[in-house]
């Protein structure tokens, strides 16, 4: 498996720029399409699972050993990172909420007229879900096309499973 | 949320997802189709309309945003780039990311059929260090690829003392990533 760059940072992969190229959500984008005109649906969420799991595993890891606080580092250091983004960062007790204002990926694909998959908002849960459910938590999302709310919290046989009609389809 | 800051490390790890759901043939068809396609229809239309003009408008901020060290050498009939760093490989080889067997061959997988549907023709080699030089030509345009320092001069990256690699791959005259052949 791969290895962090730099094991201080909340990053698993580091840069040598401190912000990337947002045309780079075209081709995020593309991936998606791709995938889903070839495949259909059940393929990309596959898709997005297998990177949760496998891509992003150094991200689980981490916040299994630093907790909430890890998972609050690491959207602080991620949405740094991307441009143009606009995101609250709230850690609670047993919780981190990601209160996401402007978000960057779709900011930029509406500023250059993209066509978005409409599940495109859809990744957020599955990726995410796909790094903290090995490592006892869990994520809510509610909201999307620009803007959402996405809860981190550790998982407990009575919260309720994520509704998918709770995440906006983005056009 | 998938993000740009890594774009480099997820796309890597995401040919070798695709190789294994069906191999060879759809990782081409998935530079082909959703990277010179879709992700970068603007890069299409530019030099499609605009030719070596539309290399350079392309070209020019494109690689300066993803913080390459390049030169580039322009005439009335070869574009050519000397990478001196890529952003791109240079990103995996500082993380040691290396899922799919050969990242280099991206690039020649979705800019190999910009350039045959916008009626040009390429000469490259890469050395999977980071470093790379690209000519292109109009394809009625039979002048073979350049000797190294002849057109870029002292920026010509063959130069470098590093550049030889035992696993530099060489293209001539070609649009295609399965077009290459091994330099020794």
């Amino acid at each position: 498996m791969p290895v962090a760059a730099n094991a201080e940072s909340p990053l698993p992969y580091a840069d040598t720029k401190p912000v990337g190229h947002a045309d780079f959500y075209f081709a995020v984008n593309a991936t998606f399409r791709f995938i889903l005109q070839r495949y259909g649906y059940t393929k990309l969420v596959d898709y997005w699972r297998d990177m949760g799991g496998g891509y992003y595993r150094p991200v689980g890891e981490r916040w299994h050993s630093r907790g909430m606080t890890g998972v609050a580092e690491y959207w602080r250091a991620f949405f740094a990172a991307e441009p143009g983004a606009d995101v609250e960062v709230i850690e609670l007790e047993d919780e981190v909420r990601l209160e996401v204002k402007v978000c960057p990926a779709i900011r930029h694909l509406h500023e250059h007229g993209r066509e978005i998959v409409p599940s495109f908002c859809q990744q957020c849960y599955f990726v995410n879900e796909a790094i903290a459910q090995p490592v006892g938590m869990t994520v809510r999302v509610c909201g999307g096309n620009g803007s959402c709310t996405q809860r981190f919290l550790r998982s407990t046989a009575d919260l309720p499973p994520q509704n998918l009609e709770d995440i906006a389809k983005a056009s | 949320m998938i993000g740009c800051y890594d774009f480099c490390g997820h796309y890597e790890w995401t040919f070798e997802w695709l190789n294994r759901l069906g191999g060879h043939e759809l990782v081409k068809a998935y530079w082909d189709e959703a990277i010179h396609g879709d992700s970068q229809a603007h890069a299409s239309k530019l030099i499609g309309e605009k030719g070596f003009e539309g290399m350079k408008e392309y070209w020019g901020p494109t690689l300066a945003d993803e913080g390459a060290v390049y030169e580039r050498t322009v005439t009335d009939d070869v574009f050519r780039i000397d990478m001196h760093e890529c952003p791109s490989k240079g990103f995996l080889l500082r993380n040691d990311l290396n899922q799919y067997k050969d990242y280099c061959d991206h690039c020649m997988g979705w800019i190999g059929p910009l350039m045959k549907a916008s009626g040009f023709v390429i000469d490259h080699e890469h050395n999977h260090c980071g470093q790379c030089w690209w000519e292109m030509r109009r394809k009625d345009d039979a002048t073979p690829g350049s000797d190294a320092g002849a057109l870029s001069g002292q920026h010509d990256v063959r130069l470098r003392p590093e550049w030889k690699s035992t696993l530099t791959d060489h293209y001539e005259r070609a649009t295609d990533p399965d077009d290459k052949t091994a330099v020794s």
